[in-house]
């Protein structure tokens, strides 16, 4: 009973946010965020152990695999226009992946936060599955953590993102769409394909990229 | 829908099959993403068969994030930690996403 609760409901906030996204122009209406902040707020005043939820949201968790491959379709159909900028779009990935893991590992060691942390906000900018996979690899990580910030990063890029590319006179697809694949990862590219097939794609392209360059970057630096 | 189903579940089984074979640091789905976009190219698979279930799929990618996102919940007792955390992820995204967006942005109008 509390399981199927979980389920609906989950799907519930986010119709919700659905619809206040259709109604309103507010960046902050992401039906993703929404969801999230319902369903915690929930969780916080009901006592639901958020480990039952998590086991009962299962079957939408579970099709986050699949989706990633179907992201192997718009790159397939916008091939010829990515492989045509692949020297930028390189170039861009190492510059976002370099600065974003960075500017984590200085404040968490400026702020001397915990290993969990220290790890967490140095690959959020990787795709949660991907620093999930690292936090479970080194000593010291919490890959529910992990996921949590990348997942905000997703959020705060999705969120902020397009206005603030706009004010930058961003204007070309594979430049939007790279920046919100490097940071918003999943959700960001989420936002994208709302814009054009283009952007959706170029955004898997750095989501893919950029979990990348973590996964090759974090694991030979842990523990320096 | 149901070939597409099919197709997206055994290339991501042999994403992660393959993840698992050679130790590659990347997760099975974006090595199946890899191995499908390949497959397409090589003629093996046909657009058509994919596309109106990856197309539903991709519509609903937002709310695929929400059962992990919700976990933050775990972790509101770690206090200002969390706060300096969450303001590292919002200030060092944006600087990611303008610098990202600028470098492709002058790079391809560059030529």
């Amino acid at each position: 009973m509390v399981e199927l609760a979980c389920l609906l409901g989950t799907l519930a906030a986010y119709g919700v946010g659905l619809r206040l996204q259709g109604r309103t122009s507010s960046p902050l209406a992401n039906p993703t965020l929404i969801a999230i902040l319902v369903i915690g707020a929930v969780l916080e005043l009901s006592g639901l152990d958020y480990g039952r939820y998590e086991d009962a949201t299962d079957p939408i968790a579970f099709l986050l695999g699949p989706a990633v491959v179907a992201l192997a379709v718009p790159l397939y159909v916008e091939r010829a226009t990515l492989l045509d900028h692949t020297r930028h779009l390189l170039l861009g990935v190492l510059a976002g992946a370099s600065v974003a893991m960075a500017l984590g590992a200085l404040v968490a060691w400026l702020a001397r936060f915990s290993d969990p942390f220290t790890l967490a906000v140095t690959t959020r900018t990787a795709t949660s599955p991907v620093s999930i996979a690292i936090a479970e690899q080194l000593d010291g990580g919490a890959p529910a953590l992990s996921a949590v910030l990348s997942i905000s990063s997703g959020l705060f890029a999705a969120t902020f993102g397009p206005s603030l590319l706009d004010r930058l006179g961003v204007r070309l697809p594979v430049a939007r769409g790279l920046a919100m694949g490097v940071t918003g990862h999943g959700i960001g590219t989420a936002r994208m394909l709302q814009e054009s097939r283009l952007a959706g794609a170029t955004s898997s392209v750095g989501m893919g990229l950029g979990g990348l360059t973590v996964a090759l970057v974090v694991p030979g630096l842990w523990g320096l | 829908m149901l070939l597409a189903a099919a197709l997206l579940y055994g290339f991501l089984r042999i994403g992660e099959g393959a993840a698992s074979l050679t130790g590659a640091p990347l997760p099975g789905s974006v090595l199946g993403m890899v191995l499908l976009w390949g497959a397409l190219e090589a003629g093996i698979v046909r657009l058509a068969w994919l596309q109106d279930g990856a197309g539903v799929l991709l519509g609903w990618l937002g709310l695929l994030f929400v059962p992990a996102g919700v976990g933050f919940v775990a972790f509101l007792d770690a206090g200002w930690v969390w706060g300096a955390a969450l303001a590292v992820s919002a200030f060092g995204g944006l600087v990611t996403v303008g610098l990202v967006g600028l470098v492709v942005e002058r790079g391809v109008r560059r030529g």
